[in-house]
């Protein structure tokens, strides 16, 4: 039995709301509703078509991001969206979850890399949209839509990859315990880099530190160069790209502009560990809930958008108004593709 | 004509074009074999108007097509005879830059390349390059997810498409996306799937684009091979060395032919059974490196000779045959069919070789320029449309070609999109339960199906003269030649 059967039977098993499950990973910030059924998709992990001369891979969304990243590993390839570190989880889960950027301007996005899928609605229907192949503008990209979406719109059983050659040589670095003018020379001076750092970081410590993190790629003398031009501080992979909460604290995610930093910098509270990837995305990982809305009040003036990401009960996904026009067209394609609203 | 009162009330009579002689420009696109004159033509400036116009089109119930430059490849913005044409070229501003963000948000009808010579003493460009891009629209290149040459290391349209407000097909308005990131922090990727919908799901009057910088130092290769499948196998060496060029374009004798003949002369090996043009940028060091290593890669694969421009005349020089190849296939014949197929970039010789001999069984000619680097092929048929043999061996040929494409895992379109080109296509790639998917989504956008009716997917209702192209390709093909999923 394929992918697709196996999660068209189990879709048709199930009664009642269904939420979609991976790695599991999900759980720890948004607890299924209690009236959900687990629909428990780790065990479908085969790498279907690694297509190492293409450039391209088709896997059932289970399989583990490290089992794709060793297999990729074999062959000098890599999915970039993981900025070249150990993610955990799943592929499906990473694009379901997308935490909506890639991690370096001009970076490669979910949006970018995934090049097509075989899926299913709710209702059993089985479809693929997008190809294998790395250009296609055949039909409507409604594969698209798979990322970001929490699996709320249906189920990816196989997607289709595209992946980028992994560079010849790289290095990691962190520079920290900078103040904050230092941190931001430093940030700009690599961002005006000929070639777009694969991961870029600016990090702001609950005690007021600073920090510059990333990942320099490419040719050896290339990668040397950018170490020695800017004075970077070697460092080991990074095992997670993602802030914690404290106890009883959230995280923000959201998205700014590069000139919108210092503003934003100004709005996160002086207790909160923030971190900005040179993708736009930020995450902030706030003391308790007061402090989240001071913060969610004030973004629209900076201007920057955010929601919760990690909250408890309802206060999970609250967040800065959403365009009504785009929140309709949302609606009424999760209206199109779920009518019954059974993925949650 | 009471719509036609309306919409003059709205923007003036200078506007709004009902006669049928004002029409004749917009009868067709770049794929002048559909043609079909609207019912008329407006020329908003600005959201507001387009919003006037989308209201009251809304409540006459009247279609519309949206429309830029009109340098589409696939008829998609060909309107039929009860359509109106939104035509956005005159929304030509470029509404905001941010050097430090390197962003630029612009209206619709800003063309392709003015953006970059907007932005071009910030030492910024606007990536994406269709060959038409000193003609086409910004907002046509989303409307079609447009590629270029370049898009090989930059990416497609949706690669650099931040953030959009759109006007949907009532007149209301949407900001999708974010100008900080492809997409808002609140959920969905609408703006992922409003790209490339071919003007079928609303107007986007107001678009964010990414800006790259530019390159310290631009390297422009050129080699020549005594075969086509020495060629794509240098292609193949140098995507499995890892090597990311701007840019790699193959050539094939016929289209090197045409070009020597043409104005677009570039000086190519006319005795040269292909040429491969290769466009390296980044930093000086890195730049070197790679061009040391893909010229033994030239060697490698037998290379007749090579060349490298060393001055930025030489490289418009080179470029200028790969750029001028379409218009110089217009020495071949009266008429042309462009292609646009995709395969996995292991499998270019295989079907190069396969695609000749499709040409050879159906008598046509056939001339190949394509996107090696992407697997994209623009298998060119010139052929006298006026001659219905002639055409329906160009339509059986071309169909046989998109069917080889989707057999080798690839697609029946890599750039130039279905509009009302490739109705009967696109059930090689998709069956039923996919388009009737397909067909959801785009009613989320446009319940009514007034926002370019009949293209993009397959109806069988579709207004008597867009249909044309269809008719005439299901009476060579028969019906359900196409059948199939991928």
């Amino acid at each position: 039995m394929n992918a697709t059967e196996a999660i068209r039977e189990r879709l048709c098993a199930a009664t009642g709301p269904v939420r979609i499950v991976g790695s599991g990973s999900r759980a720890r910030h948004l607890p299924a509703r209690a009236d959900a059924t687990a629909l428990d998709l780790s065990d479908l992990r085969e790498i279907v078509r690694l297509d190492h001369g293409d450039q391209t891979c088709t896997v059932e969304c289970g399989v583990p991001l490290a089992t794709l990243d060793a297999a990729l590993r074999e062959h000098d390839l890599e999915l970039p969206c993981l900025g070249g570190g150990t993610a955990e989880g799943t592929v499906g889960g990473l694009f379901a979850c997308d935490p909506f950027g890639p991690g370096n301007e001009g970076g490669q996005s979910p949006r970018s890399l995934l090049l097509g899928l075989d899926a299913v609605l709710a209702d059993g229907t089985v479809f693929k949209a997008g190809a294998r192949v790395v250009k296609s503008v055949a039909g409507f990209d409604v594969h698209k839509l798979f990322v970001g979406s929490q699996g709320r719109l249906f189920v990816a059983a196989r997607l289709h990859l595209r992946l980028k050659p992994r560079p010849r040589a790289e290095q990691w670095f962190t520079n920290d315990d900078l103040d904050e003018a230092a941190a931001f020379r430093l940030l700009h001076a690599l961002r005006q880099e000929p070639l777009p750092l694969p991961v870029l970081q600016l990090r702001r410590d609950s005690d007021g530190s600073h920090a510059v993190m990333g990942r320099a790629a490419g040719r050896a003398g290339y990668v040397t160069g950018v170490v020695q031009r800017h004075g970077l501080h070697s460092v080991s992979a990074p095992t997670s790209f993602h802030l914690d909460p404290p106890p009883r604290g959230e995280l923000l995610t959201g998205l700014a502009v590069p000139s919108a930093l210092p503003e934003l910098l100004r709005a996160v509270p002086a207790a909160a560990t923030f971190t900005w990837l040179g993708g736009g995305r930020f995450q902030v990982a706030l003391p308790d809930p007061g402090a989240s809305d001071r913060l969610l009040a004030a973004l629209p003036n900076v201007p920057a958008s955010g929601v919760l990401a990690v909250a408890t009960g309802e206060r999970h996904g609250r967040g800065t108004p959403i365009d009504p026009g785009q929140a309709r067209l949302a609606d009424a394609l999760k209206i199109a593709l779920d009518p019954d609203g059974t993925l949650v | 004509m009471a719509i036609e009162r309306d919409l003059t009330r709205a923007l003036g009579p200078e506007r709004v074009l009902h006669t049928r002689d004002a029409l004749l420009a917009w009868e067709c696109d770049g794929f002048t074999v559909l043609k079909s004159r609207p019912r008329a033509v407006v020329l908003p400036e600005s959201t507001t108007e387009v919003q006037a116009v989308l209201r009251l089109l809304h409540a006459a119930a009247v279609p519309f097509v949206p429309r830029g430059a009109g340098t589409c490849l696939s008829g998609g913005p060909t309107a039929g005879a009860d359509a109106v044409v939104v035509d956005c070229s005159r929304m030509r501003r470029v509404l905001h830059v941010s050097t430090v963000d390197r962003i630029a948000t612009v209206q619709p009808g800003v063309v392709n390349l003015d953006l970059t010579a907007a932005v071009s003493d910030h030492d910024l460009h606007y990536a994406p390059d269709p060959s038409s891009q000193s003609v086409c629209t910004i907002g046509g290149n989303l409307a079609e997810n447009s590629g270029g040459p370049h898009c090989f290391k930059y990416g497609m349209t949706t690669d650099h498409v931040l953030a959009a407000t759109v006007v949907c097909p009532d007149g209301s308005l949407a900001h999708l996306g974010d100008p900080a990131g492809p997409r808002s922090p609140h959920g969905l990727d609408v703006l992922g799937v409003f790209c490339g919908s071919e003007g079928t799901f609303g107007i986007a009057t107001e678009i964010t684009v990414r800006l790259c910088r530019n390159p310290p130092e631009v390297r422009t290769l050129l080699a020549s091979f005594a075969s086509m499948s020495s060629a794509c196998r240098a292609v193949g060496d140098i995507v499995a060395a890892g090597l990311v060029p701007a840019a790699l374009e193959i050539l094939d004798q016929a289209t090197i032919r045409a070009v020597e003949a043409s104005v677009y002369r570039a000086g190519y090996p006319e005795n040269a059974a292909a040429v491969l043009l290769v466009e390296l940028d980044g930093p000086h060091e890195v730049v070197g490196e790679e061009a040391a290593e893909i010229t033994a890669f030239f060697r490698k694969n037998g290379a007749l000779q090579s060349e490298e421009a060393t001055t930025p005349d030489e490289r418009k020089r080179l470029w200028k045959g790969r750029k001028g190849a379409f218009g110089a296939m217009g020495r071949i014949d009266t008429d042309l069919y462009v292609l646009d197929g995709v395969v996995p970039r292991t499998r270019l010789e295989e079907a190069l070789t396969k695609i000749t001999e499709i040409g050879r069984r159906h008598g046509v000619t056939l001339s190949n320029v394509f996107h090696a680097g992407d697997g994209n092929l623009h298998p060119n048929i010139s052929f006298d449309g006026r001659d219905p043999d002639a055409t329906a061996r160009t339509i059986a040929a071309g169909h046989e070609i998109l069917q080889l494409c989707v057999e080798l895992g690839g697609s029946i379109t890599g750039e130039h999109g279905v509009g009302g080109e490739k109705l009967d296509h696109v059930p090689l790639m998709f069956d039923d339960d996919d388009l009737e998917v397909m067909a959801r989504v785009r009613r989320a956008f446009d319940p009514d199906g007034r926002c370019n009716p009949g293209k993009v997917l397959p109806q069988r209702h579709a207004c008597a003269e867009v249909a044309k192209w269809p008719q005439m390709t299901a009476e060579v093909l028969g019906e359900g030649a196409a059948e199939g999923g991928q």
